[in-house]
């Protein structure tokens, strides 16, 4: 990357900042000197809007980790509000792909050899070009037919920029503000997800877990690594295909029931988070295939990522009483996950989990975890910022409402109580 | 069953079925506040019975004043525990603990899930059954019998149910040990060769077949239970292996009451059914006894053949694992195999298909 790319990355990110933050504080610092009391939160929606337009635009203009960025925020309910959610959520990889020439290029330095050395065959037209990498179809020597995921040469430099960039302008902003909001943590979060995603030997390593958990289960589809032609930057795999997860149309024409198809979902991701406390932490449709006989296939383990020890449990036990309405143990599996109140006492969970339970007026969740529960759980963690999150909470609580989301695409409701007692969809 | 008027009534409404009455002192386990409660002279009185309780006797005596028979399940049926009382205190004796507490945190949490019994759908019975429903358990299973049974299994708002009350048990006699990692494994682990299951009577609709299938299922389990309560019993009420013998063996002994009255509803709404005619969904007829004695004769052998060799595999694997931290881990898997006991599966389950019998 060139110094002015970098100079023009830095110059627009600082400028975002700078403009966002005077959206807040000139307004504020009016009525400071005027004497009036500072505006309400229920005043500021139009602000938060304009805010997050700007930061939306912004990352559309800069791609790559900004992109990622936002979707980070948008996972962020709890400390964000939800005009910035709403708008930051819509954020979605679509970039135009690279020349070949590129990715030729990063293919034979990768593997040290000369393109046809290694493939029989190599489509110029990627099947998916993303914020990091884009996949081509391609055909070995022995006649597999193969997927190859190919990393963008500079992107572990634009990614460097742009992070030192953002720690920069929060570092700023945290001095600044007697009560900032804490976008450091976030922002390593970031960090770490983002050399997970571009380390594309970790990706091998998890897909092949995922793989092998799945081993003895007729319903789940993991494609075969191929290490062999696979190293930091490059990723071989056998190429997979079906329809996508949320073709409803598709998957019935096929003979499929979709909310079978949900439910084996459902039990996957149940399986890998609560059981293997492993999981493949990226469920969006994109990554998500039905085969003609009805297996689900996962596609993409860059953002994998393992629990602590008893994490899972916990999780099962939070969402288990949840959906059994007992809010005493919802308060036992809070602790046990970590969550925390300022005050030391369980008042504010008990509250929570009140409001959690209350989700349900028909006195049965029929083992349904929606997307409204964390949701609720969330609001009201943020309205009453006395508590303490996991940030793995936030990961998890995110695939379910990504699962959430395709459930709601099928017009059906996946029974997580079920899931989680191993029984099959019926 | 306490009270003489109260016997001749056989409607009841959900309020009623769901009442507890008062308890001199409330049943505190291991810091939970649990269900059901202690009478002034100390006897345990399970939840949700003061109505339930004379609700159910009194289905059971008309079933059987109108010529129905009450369900049995021949007690042989039942497969053992494993690992059984002796070999689970012979490996808690030498330090094996993971075995036993993975075995007692799978029982809370099977427990928990008879929570999902509240969520079956029960069609319009009335409509279903040629003979008239009111006054009949049948007529009660959506009007609070299976709240009252989900609520038993899993606790619910401030108070723990039979989920909370094994942990407690566990967690008193074991001293709140660590967990092991792979319990959930175990318990969503098997799947994935099994398909799913096919219909067994299409012509009386997914629905009524999911209902009655589910009841048999968790008729089997409740009534197989027996055998868990008294292993649970026998082993933490033992106070050479356990820290609490009488907190921890009494707490299985309430649970041991509660699930008495599921077992009773269950059997009484399942011989209901049984001694009825149901209308099928092409405008035909079909005997209950056919159909209920069909899904229980289908359960029984699921339950007697494959699910104790499977269950078995899985304990075993785990056990060679555990016993390594043993001081001499072959002498004690043999010491551990010479206590086993063979069982064998009764050939019949009492419920054959007229076609098999004959
Ligand atoms: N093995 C495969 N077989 C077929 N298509 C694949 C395969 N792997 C990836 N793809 C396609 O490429 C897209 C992007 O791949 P993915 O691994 O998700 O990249 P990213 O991490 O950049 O999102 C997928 O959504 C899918 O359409
Ligand atoms: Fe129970
Ligand atoms: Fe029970």
């Amino acid at each position: 990357m060139n110094l002015a790319t970098r100079a023009r990355r830095t110059f627009k990110i600082g400028w975002t900042a700078a403009w966002v933050w005077s959206l807040y504080k000139v307004p504020a610092f009016g009525r400071r000197i005027t004497g009036r009391p500072p505006r309400p939160e229920s005043e500021l929606s139009p602000t938060h809007a304009r805010a997050a337009n700007h930061i939306l635009a912004l990352a559309l203009d800069l791609r790559g980790v900004m992109i990622k960025m936002c979707q980070a925020v948008a996972t962020r309910s709890d400390m964000f509000p939800k005009e910035f959610i709403e708008r930051l959520k819509q954020c979605h990889d679509a970039v135009p792909p690279k020349p070949f020439d590129v990715v030729r290029s990063v293919v034979e330095q990768e593997l040290g050899k000369p393109l046809d050395a290694v493939f029989a065959d190599f489509d110029e037209q990627p099947i998916a070009s993303a914020s990091l990498a884009q996949v081509h179809r391609a055909k070995l020597h022995d006649g597999r037919e193969v997927a190859v995921k190919v990393q963008y040469p500079d992107i572990e430099d634009i990614m460097h920029t742009d992070l030192a960039n953002m720690r920069r302008v929060c570092r700023i902003y945290e001095y600044f503000d007697p009560q900032p909001l804490a976008l450091l943590p976030l922002l390593t979060e970031l960090t770490t997800h983002l050399s997970y995603e571009l380390d594309f030997v970790r990706e091998a390593d998890c897909a092949e877990r995922v793989r092998d958990l799945f081993a003895d289960d007729e319903h789940v589809k993991i494609p075969e690594m191929i290490r062999e032609w696979s190293s930091t930057r490059v990723l071989v795999m056998e190429l997979v295909s079906g329809m996508k997860i949320t073709d409803k149309d598709a998957l019935v024409a096929a003979g499929l029931d979709p909310a079978n198809v949900l439910q084996d979902l459902m039990h996957i991701y149940v399986r890998m988070i609560l059981a293997a406390g492993f999981f493949q932490a990226d469920p969006h449709p994109g990554n998500l295939f039905v085969t003609p006989a009805g297996e689900v296939v996962v596609l993409d383990f860059g953002l994998s990522k393992e629990l602590p020890d008893g994490f899972g449990l916990g999780l099962f036990e939070l969402m288990f009483s949840l959906m059994t309405f007992n809010e005493q143990a919802m308060l036992r599996a809070f602790d046990e996950l970590g969550f925390r109140s300022k005050s030391g006492d369980n008042s504010t969970f008990l509250a929570i989990a009140r409001r959690m339970i209350d989700r349900s007026d028909t006195g049965s969740f029929e083992g349904e975890f929606t997307e409204d529960m964390t949701d609720e759980l969330f609001e009201a963690i943020r309205e009453d910022p006395v508590a303490e999150v996991p940030t793995d909470f936030v990961l998890v609580a995110r695939v379910f409402s990504l699962l959430s989301g395709i459930g709601h695409t099928l017009g059906s409701r996946a029974n997580v109580l079920q899931a989680m007692s191993g029984a099959p969809a019926s | 069953m306490s009270t003489a008027e109260l016997e001749d009534r056989t409607s009841f409404s959900a309020v009623e079925l769901l009442s507890s009455g008062d308890y001199d002192e409330p049943l505190i386990a291991n810091g939970v506040r649990c269900h059901g409660g202690f009478d002034a002279d100390g006897r345990y009185r399970s939840p949700r019975t003061l109505h339930r309780g004379p609700a159910i006797a009194a289905w059971q005596s008309r079933l059987a004043d109108e010529g129905g028979a009450l369900i049995e399940l021949s007690p042989g049926l039942m497969p053992p525990q494993y690992p059984n009382v002796a070999q689970a205190k012979l490996l808690l004796q030498n330090g094996v603990r993971d075995p036993v507490v993975r075995a007692l945190t799978i029982i809370s949490i099977v427990e928990g899930f008879g929570a999902m019994i509240r969520d079956v759908q029960v069609p319009d019975l009335g409509e279903i059954f040629v003979e008239p429903i009111e006054g009949t358990a049948l007529a009660h299973l959506e009007k609070g019998l299976f709240e009252a049974h989900a609520r038993d299994e899993s606790g619910y708002r401030d108070e723990g149910g039979h989920k909370q009350m094994w942990e407690a048990a566990r967690d008193a006699a074991l001293e709140n040990p660590k967990i092991p990692g792979d319990v959930l494994m175990r318990l969503m682990g098997r799947r994935g060769r099994g398909g799913r299951p096919e219909p067994a009577f299409p012509e009386i609709g997914p629905e009524l077949e999911r209902m009655l299938g589910f009841m048999a299922n968790v008729l089997v389990v409740e009534v197989f239970a027996e055998g868990t309560f008294q292993w649970g019993i026998d082993v933490l009420s033992d106070p050479a292996v356990s820290a609490a013998p009488d907190v921890a063996g009494g707490m299985v002994r309430n649970i041991q009451a509660d699930e008495k009255p599921h077992v009773e509803y269950l059997r009484a709404a399942l011989s209901e059914a049984r001694a009825r005619t149901i209308r099928t969904v092409d405008g035909k007829t079909i005997a209950g006894q056919q159909v209920v004695d069909g899904l229980l004769h289908r359960i029984l052998r699921q339950m007697t053949k494959t699910r104790p060799n499977d269950q078995r595999e899985d304990v075993r694997e785990g056990l060679v694992e555990a016993m390594k931290a043993a001081s001499n881990p072959a002498r004690l898997l043999e010491e551990f195999d010479a206590l086993d006991q063979d069982w064998t599966p009764p050939g019949k389950t009492g419920f054959e298909p007229a076609q098999d019998a004959a």
